[in-house]
């Protein structure tokens, strides 16, 4: 029967907006949902990690859905490489937080909805802390190592992981630790996996907008108490032939992490590896005292060319350690700075004299661009 | 026949999505040891499953005809 388009059928009350009858009638009318159904959304505080491709996803829906609190960690500054698959960011917000822009655009779609932005970094000093506060945590990161952090800090705090990752177009999605159930770690046991991230092998946004959505999905059926939640199964997603799969997995006999074993196994490395940033050790560029380490495979480009610089792939890093010096300083560096760090972390326990150089290969071609011109 | 599915960056080093082998039976333990070294996936972790199902102890795995076999990497990108 309704032929005007909804918006037109509002009233022009200003307060219409907070109308909460009239702005979730369509999923309230499901029977799943209900008013039950709908104080349940209100009630729940869901933390998201990553307000990148899958974050721009995930958040917009459960604003929208009427999620009560609605947390954001990302330190990251939004870059015009972002916008093609980063769609809740507009043109204008290049160089503003992502938590901030996304606060900022969750507020205008649902003023009903309480957001927190954090524009720190999530590390094992504030993960804790700030996991408490929420229900339930999405997991929309782009690195392994953070999710084996995210995996850890959610079994100390008690609290579900939404899993999503993707390849190319191929994604991944699954619910770790609900109820007690298989984590992150009994699904991928070996902790010093390299994989590449958007950065380094390129996307698409349709793929981490459906693997985003499913996260989403993923949420609200926990809060709703409706469905089957994907706990104990990944199912992985292709969207290049539309084929998904589901595996199913058991729970592990790992020793128990807590609040003490994940402060030791973290708190540590955490401190020890030291990044910085290129542009300030351009003076040290042709100084024979430095080495610059690139860890990428022998294919990835942009080339970086330097004075001292030798290219080991990460993989054969530690097969290949002893082709560098360890009187000299290296900076390690990869396409965005996340394998650096793992090559750091795998350098350090060797004794070597290592620093991981932010935003990797991308940042450094830009600034040596700059210094030419200069 | 067994089946093999590649994802992810394995699909990427084996250049295909899936094949399968004339075997009616072999040990899982084998058939990966072959894989790994036809394709060189030395450097890439990955978890495997039988049949839909993740298998934690691959060494004991018989594989029989009509098996078919995941190799699934973690995904890193976001």
């Amino acid at each position: 029967m309704m032929l005007l388009p909804y918006y037109l059928l509002l009233p022009e009350d200003k307060n219409s907006c907070m109308n909460t009858t009239d702005r979730y009638n369509r999923q309230m009318i499901l029977p799943e949902i209900g008013e039950q159904g709908q104080d349940k959304l209100a009630q729940s505080k869901v933390l998201v990690i990553g307000a990148g491709g899958l974050g721009a996803a995930v958040l917009p829906y459960l604003a929208a859905a009427g999620v009560g609190e609605i947390g954001i960690i990302d330190h990251d500054v939004i870059e015009i490489s972002n916008l093609h698959r980063q769609v809740i960011y507009k043109s204008d917000a290049v160089g503003a937080y992502k938590a901030e822009e996304a606060k900022l655009m969750l507020t205008a779609l649902n003023p009903l909805v309480k957001v927190n932005s954090f524009t720190e970094k999530l590390a094992a000093n504030n993960a804790i802390k700030l996991f408490e506060n929420y229900d339930i945590i999405v997991d929309a990161t782009d690195s392994i190592a953070i999710k084996y952090l995210i995996n850890d800090a959610c079994i100390v705090t008690n609290k579900p992981m939404v899993y999503g990752s993707i390849f190319r177009f191929q994604g991944q999605v699954s619910v770790f630790n609900y109820q007690n159930g298989p984590t992150y770690r009994c699904l991928y046991p070996n902790e010093n996996t390299e994989a590449q991230t958007c950065t380094d092998a390129g996307v698409i946004g349709i793929t981490v907008g459906i693997i985003g959505m499913l996260q989403a999905n993923e949420v609200l059926k926990m809060i709703l108490g409706i469905g089957e939640v994907l706990s104990g199964k990944i199912l992985v997603y292709n969207i290049l032939n539309n084929e998904q799969q589901k595996y199913d997995f058991d729970k592990n006999e790992t020793p128990a992490i807590t609040q003490e074993t994940f402060e030791k196994q973290y708190l540590k490395t955490e401190k020890l590896i030291e990044e910085i940033r290129f542009d300030l050790v351009l003076d040290e560029i042709d100084s024979d005292e430095v080495l610059f380490l690139d860890v990428r495979n022998e294919d990835e480009t942009p080339k970086i060319v330097l004075k001292n610089n030798i290219r080991i792939p990460l993989s054969d890093l530690e097969n290949e350690i002893n082709k560098l010096d360890k009187n000299k300083t290296i900076y390690v560096f990869c396409q965005s700075g996340v394998r650096s760090k793992t090559a750091a972390e795998l350098l350090l326990k060797q004794q070597f004299k290592v620093k991981s150089i932010i935003g990797g290969a991308l940042e450094m071609k830009k600034i040596l661009e700059t210094k030419v011109i200069t | 026949m067994i089946e093999i599915k590649y994802f992810g960056a394995v699909a990427e080093k084996t250049k295909r999505e899936f094949e399968k082998i004339p075997f009616s039976e072999i040990a899982l333990q084998d058939l990966l040891q072959d894989i790994e070294e036809k394709y060189q996936l030395e450097s890439l972790s990955f978890s495997v499953a039988v049949n839909q199902k993740i298998v934690q102890k691959a060494t004991a795995y018989k594989l029989i005809s009509n098996d078919v076999v995941a190799l699934l990497p973690p995904f890193a990108g976001g």
